[in-house]
């Protein structure tokens, strides 16, 4: 009501003392732990071994390379598939509320339930894809079994429960596109193709900027549906930074498992942000 | 206005009801069952000379879900009728997650009365002398096989009871396949090499493997324990010094190309075969042989009692038929809390679980998957054949030793991948040897021996 009232710094003090305890110092004492080797009750200062530990051990940095294959490639499918969805689920056709509800279904799914399903599914002589594609005479294909093509198959599934919301923001960014410019372009006798290549593409993109960051982060981290799946295996075909980092805490290395998440945070903070610095910068011209 | 006011009520109010409903599923927690219940009807009968030491004494306990209870329950029937002290089991999970849950909950100072634990490597590595009360000045602990007790033992303090009877790593096979080929049990690995042309070249499986389960991964591995040190005597203290490694020593690196020449053997699905699935198959004679922990012969009698007798066990084959035996695998331990309400009777409990009486009740529920580690105590009558035949054979000549994580806290918790990694082709055993000696040397860091 009274506009010259000048708010008390004291109010910021409630937010401060919270996102201190569960930010700032957990943050600061798993950079020190890192450092450390450290079974909660004493530790042993041991400089940069553990990070000199994952760069050197071939199945510790093999999951970063598997996790950068799963984030790019489950990130890039989502906002391409998600798009030609959403573009499907906005024009006029029949059933179109319906529709909108199966593709978010999945989504409504826990990433544990859809895992334990898919594994299922993709058994190698029980699973249902494989007695499908038996029946219509291909050979059988061992999905999670396969090391050159577990990771794959798991991203196969990832997407499948990702994909639903996506199409959301993606819907609900087409639906803002004021409905003037594709009047205009039908005026100027513009086809379908050039509607979308020219209106719907451009005006939809600061909705797939937010996929693309969300998704990349959510798979960067992703953990659940990959421990549910496959649990690392065969081997280490599919061990990414959060299985290891998790595998690494319940075998008690604490401080190795702390220098993991250090990898991580440092990881995911140097590709989303200059990739979102970039995205920004190109919706803004 | 009103709206956003009647919204943060709301908010609120659904925030205390969560909060106030965790609390409640803590003490209506499914898995928390109070057990003991069965033998107050048999009260009666017992006459009730002798004044129970620890009437309404209420204890708790903590054991992984995995460990069957049967033959437990039927122990804390008797404690209940006898000492009179209540023990309420709680659940928790098995393997990597319930390693986690138990050092979680002992770090915080919230572990139960009794904790039912693996004895070993993983013993060693939770700093017992933290958390559980001493028991090497009790009488009892006479009872013990003194192998067991090195297990349960660490910096010269004892800690630990043993849970069940022990079992052994070893290769099961179904003998109906074996007469039906005119096989015999092979003696050395080459011989175990022709079984397996000859069964594969009948049409049919000749090795189960259960890689879904990525710990059955390790069984022929670790499972070859007595063959090294057969070779090698002194590579259990080498190996802990840090002066011997898998992928230099013969001996050891023999283990991982056993595991290697296996491949072709498996049954189709092996990567994504269970533990329940290897069961199954074995009962009914889908595969030939298994190697696997005798715990199985326990899982195959519940299913298929009928069946138990076909089941025949052999130790992984060395390459001198002379010179090969069993590797043993201790059981879990029952640990008393150091911080428990009534340490007296943990003891007195511990002391009971390991006396002829108990064993006993323990026995008639639930058949042994090898000797017990108790002195003088005999297999029952009626144990399974693959036990009181195959297995005991065994430990009568002499030809057993523990598995190597008995005997060093040493071992890399990146085992069951890397064992899966070689047995399914993906690393040779070379290169899965080298990756164990760099797992084991991440786990001999943390423990805090040094290791260049």
């Amino acid at each position: 009501m009274n506009k010259n009232k000048i708010y008390s710094m004291w109010f910021l003090i409630p937010s401060i003392v919270i996102f201190s305890i569960f930010f700032l110092i957990p943050l600061v004492s798993s950079l020190f732990y890192s450092l450390t080797v450290w079974d909660f009750k004493n530790f042993t200062f041991v400089g940069l071994d553990n990070f000199k530990q994952y760069f050197s051990q071939k199945s510790l940095y093999g999951s970063i390379k598997n996790t950068l294959i799963y984030a790019f490639l489950t990130s890039g499918s989502k906002v391409v598939l998600a798009f030609i969805i959403a573009v499907l689920l906005t024009s006029k056709i029949k059933t179109k509320d319906f529709l909108r509800s199966i593709v978010f279904f999945p989504n409504l799914v826990s990433s544990l339930a859809v895992g334990v399903t898919f594994a299922a599914l993709m058994h190698p002589t029980k699973g249902l894809f494989n007695l499908v594609l038996e029946g219509i005479g291909l050979g059988r294909i061992d999905w999670l079994g396969n090391p050159n093509l577990a990771l794959y198959s798991v991203i196969l599934t990832d997407v499948w429960k990702g994909v639903g919301i996506a199409t959301v923001i993606y819907i609900a960014g087409i639906q803002c596109i004021d409905k003037g410019y594709y009047e205009a372009a039908d005026i100027d006798g513009a086809n379908g193709w050039q509607r979308l290549k020219c209106i719907t593409i451009p005006l939809v993109r600061p909705a797939m900027n937010s996929i693309i960051i969300l998704s990349l982060i959510g798979g960067l981290r992703s953990f659940d549906l990959i421990w549910s799946m496959t649990g690392g295996g065969p081997g280490f075909a599919t061990d990414v930074m959060a299985s290891v980092v998790y595998k690494q805490y319940a075998a008690g290395y604490y401080g190795l498992s702390t220098a993991g998440n250090v990898i991580m945070l440092v990881l995911i903070a140097a590709i989303a942000y200059p990739l979102q610095r970039y995205l920004l910068s190109k919706e803004e011209q | 206005m009103k709206l956003k006011k009647l919204m943060a009520a709301f908010l609120v109010v659904a925030m205390g009801a969560s909060t106030l409903m965790g609390c409640g599923l803590k003490n209506n927690d499914p898995n928390t069952e109070t057990t003991g219940s069965t033998g107050q009807g048999t009260e009666t009968t017992s006459g009730g000379t002798d004044a129970k030491a620890f009437d309404g004494v209420t204890l708790t306990m903590l054991k992984d879900a995995d460990s069957a209870d049967t033959g437990l329950n039927a122990v804390l029937a008797l404690a209940k009728e006898k000492l009179g002290i209540t023990v309420e089991v709680e659940n928790r999970v098995g393997g990597a997650e319930g390693d986690t849950i138990v050092k979680t909950r002992l770090a915080s100072g919230d572990m139960s009365d009794l904790c039912l634990y693996n004895s070993g490597s993983l013993l060693a590595a939770i700093h017992p002398a933290d958390y559980f009360i001493d028991i090497s000045g009790e009488d009892f602990i006479s009872r013990l096989d003194d192998t067991y007790k090195k297990t349960v033992t660490v910096d010269g303090i004892t800690y630990g009871i043993p849970f069940s009877s022990s079992q052994a790593g070893a290769i099961l096979y179904n003998k109906t396949i074996y007469q039906e080929l005119g096989l015999s049990v092979p003696k050395t690995w080459d011989e175990l090499i022709a079984n397996c042309e000859a069964i594969k070249g009948a049409g049919k499986t000749a090795l189960i493997g259960t890689f879904g389960d990525s710990w059955t991964s390790q069984l022929i591995f670790l499972g070859d324990n007595y063959n090294i040190l057969a070779q090698d005597p002194s590579f259990a203290t080498n190996f802990e010094a840090g002066t011997i490694k898998y992928a230099t020593s013969p001996a050891g690196l023999r283990s991982f190309e056993k595991l290697a020449q296996l491949l072709p053997y498996y049954n189709g699905d092996y990567l994504a075969a269970t533990y329940d699935d290897g069961t199954d198959m074995l009962a009914n004679a889908e595969g030939a042989m298994w190697p696997m922990l005798t715990q199985a012969l326990s899982n195959i009698y519940e299913l298929y009692p009928d069946k138990i007798d076909d089941i025949g066990v052999f130790a992984i084959p060395g390459d001198d038929a002379a010179n090969s035996g069993l590797t043993v695998w201790m059981p879990g331990s029952i640990y008393g809390n150091k911080n428990a309400s009534n340490v007296e009777a943990v003891k007195a409990f511990m002391e009971f679980y390991v006396s002829d009486e108990a064993l006993n009740a323990y026995a008639g529920a639930v058949l042994p998957d090898g000797p017990y580690c108790i002195k003088g105590y005999q297999l029952p009558e009626n144990s399974y054949k693959a036990v009181k035949e195959d297995m005991q054979a065994y430990f009568d000549a002499g030809k057993t030793n523990v598995a190597l994580e008995f005997l060093t806290p040493v071992k890399g918790a990146n085992c069951p991948s890397i064992c899966q990694a070689v047995g399914s082709g993906q690393m040779t055993a070379e290169e899965g040897a080298k990756a164990y000696d760099e797992d084991c040397r991440v786990q001999a860091l943390q423990l805090g021996l040094n290791w260049k």
